[in-house]
């Protein structure tokens, strides 16, 4: 359940973002960095559909390798 | 950047001569380490522990039950993380175990993926009450939080069964006083992201009171190895300190815009950990200002008198041993026999994060094949 993914900030309304990970669309709340600048086009951990921390763009890439590689191996793997 | 294979080199270069014991205590790390194959590519004298790291295993058996009594005779729309849904209880076969046979038999029960999704089902049914049943660690809890402080509708109301991840490890260290099992364990790799919104600082007892080696790690292969490098280090030099392996996002102090917030919503409470027992001060309950939101007070009764193996694991269940890091997940006599993925006995074997389920759905057979 601590799983974290890294999402990109396309658009900010209040404490409310609407975020990307490859492709994929996902509202998110920034209610836990309220205290922190955050912009569009930021990328931020995300964890429950909430944002945990801010952190760069090649620490998002090098996550969403790992969770493409862990998905991969779930589809093969799972239920067995 | 370094890469796994040139951590894995370092790591065979290092002088050890005798073993270590390396616990995690998180299903994340737990499930990279497996998946990748860690277990096999370190040398022999390495241990890899699953510890503490589900929350859902540890969910009081008795929280579960209430869950299913709730769903069943309360009317209520009740809302959970996924992995809750299939967590077995202990009652007459002719009653439903699981949230998901409680659906079965008609409850309405609903899985979500987010805390917004709890307030956004009881906006839209203003009508009905409605009861979001989560099990968390800090990671988790602290978005809980978030939510409350936000605002939530009245019908909305929470069976909070969240807990602390160190007073678990504090638990087994302690244990290890004259008189008491030896934790089984001396290295530690600490949850990242319980540390990116709790800060490092709160591992640095294992370091400093119990002079342990420790590292916080993130996900990747990368960032395991070069905690278990870290601890290896520590380990041969005698000096303990407790090391970032995850600066991506864990700084220090961590996420104090989160902290607060939990501060705010809930209060640190001694809490029942199932198959453990009461661990002092490692669980979360609502602050007063959110007590009219508490399930456990709105609802009263639903605990029958005298039922068989209240809190407990299931009959032949080693899941208790499990995530104490006591023992290995094949050790269990009903690993991949009677207790699989798709007909799961224990909490080990249901939840995404139990050590159970991340080894038999990765194909480990036995300890020998990890």
């Amino acid at each position: 359940m601590c799983l974290g993914i890294p999402m990109q900030i396309v658009s900010i309304d209040g404490y409310n973002a609407r975020c990307a990970a490859k492709g994929v669309m996902r509202d998110v709340s920034l209610f836990m960095l309220q205290d922190e600048p955050v912009a569009v086009d930021d990328f931020v951990m995300v964890h429950v559909g909430y944002a945990l921390q801010k952190m760069t763009e090649q620490e998002a890439r090098s996550t969403w390798e790992l969770l493409d590689e862990m998905l991969a191996y779930d589809t093969d793997m799972q239920e067995t | 950047m370094k890469t796994a294979q040139d951590w894995l080199t370092k790591i065979k270069a290092l002088p050890l001569d005798s073993r270590v014991r390396i616990m995690n205590v998180c299903g994340g790390h737990e499930r990279t380490i497996t998946m990748a194959g860690l277990r096999g590519a370190l040398p022999q004298n390495v241990e890899l522990i699953p510890g503490p790291g589900c929350p859902v295993c540890v969910c009081p058996e008795e929280d579960v039950y209430l869950a299913i009594q709730l769903a069943l005779h309360a009317g209520v729309i009740m809302v959970a993380f996924g992995d809750m849904l299939r967590v077995p209880v202990n009652v007459p076969k002719s009653e439903p175990r699981s949230l998901e046979q409680a659906k079965a038999a008609g409850a309405d029960i609903r899985p979500i993926a987010s805390p917004q999704e709890a307030v956004k089902i009881a906006r839209e049914n203003p009508e009905r009450k409605v009861v979001f049943f989560v099990a968390g660690f800090e990671t988790t809890t602290a978005p809980v939080a978030a939510m409350l402080l936000e605002g939530i509708p009245e019908n909305l109301s929470l069976l909070l069964s969240c807990r602390l991840t160190w007073p678990a490890v504090a638990m087994l260290l302690d244990s290890s006083k004259p008189g008491f099992d030896a934790p089984g364990f001396n290295a530690l790799i600490a949850p990242g992201h319980v540390a990116t919104v709790m800060g490092p600082e709160e591992w640095t007892f294992v370091t400093g009171q119990h002079a342990l080696p420790a590292a916080i790690a993130g996900f990747t292969p990368v960032s395991l190895l070069a905690a278990i490098y870290s601890v290896l280090r520590q380990s041969i030099e005698g000096e303990c300190f407790l090391d970032n392996c995850y600066p991506e996002v864990v700084r220090p102090g961590g996420n104090a815009t989160a902290q607060s917030q939990l501060s705010q919503a809930m209060r640190v409470v001694d809490a029942n950990w199932r198959g453990i027992g009461i661990i002092p001060a490692s669980g979360f309950a609502l602050a007063k200002r959110f007590e009219r939101h508490d399930a456990r007070k709105q609802y009263t009764g639903f605990e029958k008198e005298g039922r068989k193996r209240v809190g407990e694991m299931p009959p032949g269940c080693d899941c208790a041993r499990v995530v104490l890091g006591k023992i290995y997940p094949d050790q269990c006599k009903l690993f991949g026999t009677a207790c699989t993925p798709r007909t799961p006995v224990g909490p080990c074997m249901v939840s995404d994060e139990g050590a159970c389920r991340i080894w038999r759905a990765s194909g480990v057979k036995s300890c020998s094949t990890v």
